[in-house]
């Protein structure tokens, strides 16, 4: 007897470990298919940065350096210029010409996007850096920048006639 | 007989303006023939303690505004001092609502030549200075031929009038600017730099024009030297009320059907100037406001006015006598268009040198202007008095607190017409309050 | 001592001299008066209304900054109603100011942040539309922003009362005025950049620095100035190995906020893209670049083959290497190779002045002595274009001291508009001028002479006797051209003097050659030029002479050379130098350039390759020694070491006498040259006054 009450309690034991099994497979799946498919993140997940751009194409940045200064890690790096007529960058006098950010570093505290007047850059959502060369770990303005809106161009040229600096 | 600004009322007293109405009042003939110069040789023959003893008896206090008493004034410039000592006429007459001076100067120019030869004498002075508005180019050159002849008759230069003393009197003209009133500022001006006021101490009377002794007042203020002299500072100061001596002009304007300059005595009725002097409001319609002396004064309302017009009385009611620009307004006033107005003119005319002035008034401005549109929302209305507040006393010179005071009283005593016009705005849909 | 008040400032007793302004008083006991226009040191304005304070008796509050303090006077800084007051100060400030504070170039060292954010609202209740002006370029280094000028005045004053220039002023009124050049849209004037300095805002901001970077990304390193002789400190901006910019930040040193345009802006040739970054040595006739060990090597073999078999070796050395550099290489000259063939370019007598005042210890003037001495005399120089910063103290002591100037020149300067009495004088008959002075002169407390370089040798000696003869306190300042000539002559670099002016005799040496002679020798067989241009203007006769040059820039005599040695400016080493004044203060690196090195570590780099031992080439070390060794230079450690400035008295008895006249001639460098290095720096050369005028400026009477 002791043998046929082992294999009964066996059998039920699998058939409670199968039930959840089963249950399970009938209910929505919670896992993440990446990199089968794109995972899902919550609205303020902090990614890798974006720069903004404003609803003209033109950068946010107006190269102020708050972010670098705010930044604990010390990565990012900032080198200024000033947008002038025939080629203007940013909404502001001034521009990053360079926008550096080292991924070696940043520990994506968010404080940049705290201390950025001007809401030029924002976490985004991409996390997909990791790399076997340190190096590309440097991101450029390029790489962080938001994509040009459609038909919008920049550097924009402005062509406009002076305006006295009457009152 | 040349057509004059106004009917004389026979209300008034008439001691300044005694020549005002006579045929070529502005001759040198015409002067000497009704007592011209008589106060010249007396003052001459008293001496300068006692002329400046005289006026302050006569408890006359400056015209221009801030009602300083002269005879103090006189007595701070210092006599025996190593450098020149200057006479100097504020002829800046720019408030607006106060017209006196231009009919002084007119019609009576020799009383103010003389009024300046006193002073000269007082403080042992041999130059004097008009110092006239910009925007009385005519009157410029009516005092250029007035002192030409004065000169080639022997009343200015080396021999006055035969006596001995010597007088220059030169004219300057100035280029606009209502803060050139003030009577650094003027000095700035006169001495060929921007118009901007000095810091005080020191004042004037110790170091003004070119850092020398200097003499400034209004020309009212002088013009009624002549009269003191002759009849003594007792008789003058009997004119009016204790410690507010004489008469002054009053330039009645605004919603009165007969405005113009009237010579009053000091502490003479308000309304009964307003009903009588100036016969009353067109249409028989209701007082709703006066500014009592010019623009820079506290406004007061119509319930306000049954005071008497002096110094003490007005800064009882809160206002002040300031120039005697007084402006009835009428039920018909739109208070805040008049807060505007003010408001725009002090703009103008802010020199800019300090920050609650050159930015309050501009701020202000913009403010007055948005509301006058109907834009905005109570809490405005608080601010607009809060920023007056915050420019009032604080500025470099007085045009901050002359902004500010009108504004101040104007908000507080006429806050339900600001509301009414958020509110009729917003109800013909235009803007939202709130 | 002048009369003392007691007062009551915020409930404490406090004792002030009679007559102080409240605003200082207070700063002396640690109580903050906040205020925008005023500055110490120009004319008060109380336009800016923020120092109003309490002040019992006085129905308005009143500005702290022109009140005088009296005995009695109740005062209180600290009441609900004054912070009411400065709030609204600011509110109304900044009302028509763009808070464009991320863009500005002033965010982060602005004066309106500060204030704001310790004494101000925290949000802006004004709703209207600012007033917009655009900006406004008013020369290459100055520009205006008018929205971001708060009117303090601070421009206006510094350049009409500081420099006495009076480019700026005032136009329009009410909310529109605005500060203007007074040539209508642009500049016309020194270019100092003073106004930039003194702006509290970012209105006014420089055409070099303008938005590159923010203040709190650069290293700020304070050194002093490598154009003209006055030593002025001056604290390099310096971000990714470039400078950015110059201000004196802290208003330390001995010029205070005082700089010039070359001092400001003059910086550039530092990173100029012309600068030799390799060293250089001639192969087939042409300079090809090479190692450093190459170079050295080439050099050492040389110069010790010809050492070896007794030839002539020349140095030519520089008017701005450091004291150590020179006193290095005048040892490598003397105790390496026996040679006293050692020179430089003299701009100025001293060697005659020092010997003519035979000892006396209190006669040299120092920077601050200029602007204590009741009385001064300029001889023979265009001092606002020559000697910015000593102009400046001229005019500040008269400016605050009603001090009396007297000047003789042979054309119009600027210290006219203040002179009692300015003369005119052909060059060579300065001192006949000079003596027509003497009734005035000998009526004065004491004197300060400075002279320029048209008195020299027995002139030098004429102008002691007369000094001496007026029976009043004289003291000399020998006007010199460069930031370390006075250094040069010191450390002994001239063929005739060791350091501290003694005589080559007491080292057995015969005296050498001078430059002059050096290069007309045609037997030279080797010339070592350091930091110098001879070859601009002259050539050399000797055709097969080795010549060896450390050089930033490949001028004219690099371009002769057979070996260069890139190196390193004085922005880019430490070490001291000495100003026109003998003031000694010390260089702080601030940067490094690739591939230069500093032209102590080539003289020692190449004495270790000849394999002598003049001891070890750390800065502070040969310093050590100079201060051990030179006469004169045992001035304090720590002032140096703080940043300050000691004066060397190299005066102990005579020196002998190596004046030939025509070896000492200023180069004539205005405002805005600066020798090589000005020709280099493209924002000195940028500017409309490039190159200047001597004795052309201040024609106007005040």
């Amino acid at each position: 007897m002791p043998k046929i009450n082992e294999i009964i309690g066996s059998a039920a034991a699998i058939a409670k470990g199968m039930s959840v099994t089963f249950r399970e497979m009938l209910n929505p799946s919670i896992t993440d298919l990446y990199p089968d498919a794109p995972p899902l993140f919550e609205e303020r997940y902090r990614g890798v940065h974006v720069l903004q751009r404003d609803e003209n194409g033109m950068e946010k940045c107006v190269a102020c350096f708050l972010c670098s200064a705010a930044c604990p890690s010390e990565c990012i790096y900032i080198e200024a210029a000033e947008n002038t007529d025939p080629k203007r960058i940013s909404g502001g006098e001034r521009y990053a010409s360079v926008y550096n950010i080292d991924y070696n570093r940043c520990i994506f505290c968010g404080y940049c996007v705290e201390a950025c007047p001007t809401d030029a850059i924002t976490h985004g959502h991409g996390f997909e850096i990791a790399s076997y060369n340190t190096a590309t770990l440097i991101y450029r303005k390029e790489q962080l920048l938001a994509p040009l809106p459609p038909g919008a161009q920049v550097p924009l040229v402005v062509n406009e006639e002076p305006v006295g600096a009457g009152h | 007989m040349k057509i004059l600004y106004n009917e004389p009322s026979p209300l008034e007293t008439r001691v300044l303006s005694r020549r005002f109405g006579l045929e070529n009042s502005e001759r040198l003939d015409t002067y000497l023939a009704t007592g011209g110069f008589e106060a010249f040789r007396k003052a001459l023959e008293i001496g300068p303690d006692q002329i400046i003893s005289e006026v302050k008896t006569s408890a006359l206090r400056g015209r221009g505004g801030a009602g300083f008493p002269t005879g103090m004034k006189w007595s701070f410039v210092p006599r025996n001092h190593p450098k020149p000592r200057y006479i100097i006429v504020n002829a800046d007459e720019s408030e607006p609502g106060t017209c006196k001076d231009r009919l002084l100067m007119e019609y009576d120019p020799y009383q103010l030549l003389e009024g300046m030869l006193i002073a000269g004498i007082a403080v042992d002075s041999r130059k004097g200075y008009i110092y006239v508005r910009g925007e009385y180019r005519y009157l410029i050159t009516h005092l250029e031929r007035v002192v030409e002849e004065a000169y080639s008759r022997g009343y200015l230069g080396k021999n006055v009038a035969g006596t001995g003393f010597e007088f220059d009197v030169y004219l300057h003209s100035g280029a606009g600017a209502y803060e050139c009133g003030e009577e650094t500022a003027l000095l700035d001006s006169l001495e060929g730099k921007r118009g901007i006021p000095r810091m005080k101490p020191p004042f004037p009377a110790v170091s003004g024009a070119w850092q020398s002794p200097t003499l400034l007042n209004n020309v009212e203020t002088f013009s009624a030297v002549p009269h003191i002299i002759l009849n003594g500072g007792q008789w003058f100061a009997g004119l009016g009320t204790p410690k507010n001596g004489g008469t002054r002009l009053v330039c009645i304007s605004g919603h009165v059907n007969k405005p113009g300059v009237y010579e009053l005595p000091l502490g003479y009725p308000m309304l009964k100037a307003i009903y009588e002097v100036a016969g009353g409001i067109p249409g028989g319609r209701k007082l709703k406001a006066v500014i009592p002396g010019g623009s820079s004064c506290p406004v007061l309302r119509a319930a306000e006015c049954d005071l008497a017009m002096d110094y003490d009385s007005l800064a009882k009611a809160g206002s002040m006598l300031g120039s005697g620009g007084m402006v009835v307004m009428d039920e018909t006033t739109d208070m805040v268009r008049a807060a505007l107005r003010i408001m725009a003119f002090y703009q103008h005319e802010s020199c800019g040198w300090c920050i609650p002035c050159r930015e309050g008034t501009a701020w202000l401005r913009k403010m007055l202007a948005r509301l006058d549109a109907g834009i905005g929302t109570p809490a405005d209305i608080d601010l607009v008095g809060e920023l007056s507040k915050n420019m009032l006393g604080r500025t470099f010179c007085a045009l901050g607190d002359a902004a500010a005071m009108p504004t101040i009283s104007i908000v507080e005593k006429f806050r339900d017409e600001f509301e009414a016009k958020l509110q009729s705005y917003a109800a013909a849909g235009l803007v939202q309050v709130g | 001592m002048a009369e003392l008040v007691t007062l009551t400032i915020d409930g404490a007793q406090v004792q002030a001299e009679k007559g102080a302004l409240l605003i200082d008083v207070c700063k002396a006991r640690g109580i903050e008066i906040p205020a925008f226009c005023y500055y110490e040191g120009l004319a008060l304005q109380a336009a800016c209304r923020m120092c109003l304070v309490e002040v019992e008796k006085m129905p308005k509050l009143q500005p702290g900054c022109t009140l005088p303090v009296a005995e009695g006077m109740v005062v209180k800084t600290d009441t609900p109603v004054i912070h009411e007051a400065r709030k609204s100060m600011l509110e109304f400030l900044l009302a028509n100011h763009p808070l464009d504070c991320p863009v500005c170039d002033k965010g982060g060292e602005c004066e309106l942040q500060d204030m704001t954010f310790r004494y101000g609202l925290g949000e802006s209740r004004f709703l209207e539309n600012k007033h917009h002006v655009d900006e406004q370029q008013w020369s290459p280094v100055v520009f205006f922003d008018r929205p971001r000028c708060i009117l303090c005045y601070r421009c206006v004053r510094i350049c009409d009362e500081g420099v006495g220039v009076d480019a700026l002023g005032v136009v329009q009124r009410g909310v529109v005025s605005a500060i203007a050049p007074s040539h209508g849209d642009h500049l016309e004037c020194d270019e100092c950049g003073m106004c930039i300095d003194i702006c509290p805002v970012g209105a006014l901001t420089s055409g070099m620095y303008r938005y590159k970077t923010r203040p709190w990304e650069m290293n700020h390193v304070g050194t002093i100035c490598t154009h003209c002789s006055n030593g002025c400190k001056t604290t390099l901006g310096v971000r990714g190995g470039q400078v950015i910019r110059a201000n004196n930040r802290d208003h330390s040193g001995i010029n205070g906020e005082f700089l010039c345009v070359k001092g400001r802006f003059g910086w550039d040739f530092v990173n100029s893209t012309e600068r030799a970054q390799s060293p250089m040595l001639r192969t087939n006739g042409r300079l090809e670049p090479v190692s450093w060990s190459r170079a050295l090597m080439t050099v050492a073999r040389k110069l010790n083959e010809v050492k070896q078999r007794g030839g002539r070796v020349g140095f030519i050395a520089s008017n701005h290497t450091s004291n150590e550099e020179n006193y290095y290489l005048q040892k490598l000259a003397r105790q390496g190779l026996r040679s006293n063939n050692i020179d430089h370019h003299r701009t100025g007598d001293v060697v005659t002045l020092i010997d003519a005042l035979a000892g006396r210890t209190d006669a040299l003037a120092t920077v601050a002595d200029l602007y204590a001495a009741k009385a001064s005399l300029v001889i023979a120089s265009d001092l606002a274009q020559q000697q910015p910063l000593l102009h400046f103290q001229l005019r500040a002591n008269w400016r605050h001291h009603r001090s009396r100037t007297y000047v003789v020149t042979p054309g119009p300067v600027r210290e006219r508009k203040f002179a009692v009495k300015s003369l005119h004088a052909e060059p060579g008959r300065e001192l006949d001028a000079v003596e027509s002075l003497r009734d005035d002169l000998s009526k004065e407390p004491e004197l300060v002479i400075l002279f320029g370089d048209a008195i020299q040798g027995d002139a030098v000696r004429r102008l002691v006797a007369f000094g001496d003869s007026l029976g009043i306190p004289v003291k000399y300042v020998c006007l010199l051209d460069y930031s370390n000539s006075r250094g040069a002559i010191d450390m002994g670099l001239a063929p005739g003097l060791l350091p501290g002016y003694r005589p080559v005799a007491e080292a057995g040496l015969e005296p050498g050659m001078t430059i002059a002679e050096m290069l007309a020798d045609a037997s030279l067989d080797v010339l070592w030029v350091v930091g110098a241009n001879p070859l601009r203007n002259a050539r050399l006769a000797a055709e097969n002479a080795f010549v060896v040059v450390n050089e930033m820039f490949l001028a004219e005599t690099a371009q002769r050379a057979d070996v260069i040695f890139p190196a390193a400016s004085a922005y880019e080493k430490e070490g001291t130098v000495t100003n026109v004044c003998g003031e000694v203060q010390s260089l702080k690196k601030a940067l490094k350039v690739m591939g230069a090195k500093t032209d102590l570590e080539i003289f020692g780099l190449v004495a270790a390759e000849m394999g002598i031992d003049l001891g070890p080439f750390q800065p502070g070390a040969v310093f050590e020694e100079i201060r051990r060794e030179v006469r004169g230079y045992n001035v304090s450690l720590p002032v140096i070491a703080t940043g300050g400035a000691a004066q060397s008295v190299p005066l102990n008895g005579r020196v002998p006498a190596l004046t030939r006249a025509e070896l000492i001639q200023s180069a004539r460098d205005t405002l805005f040259t600066s020798g090589t290095l000005g020709r280099y720096s493209k924002n000195l050369t940028s500017v409309l006054e490039h190159p200047g005028k001597l004795y052309a400026s201040g024609i106007e009477t005040p």
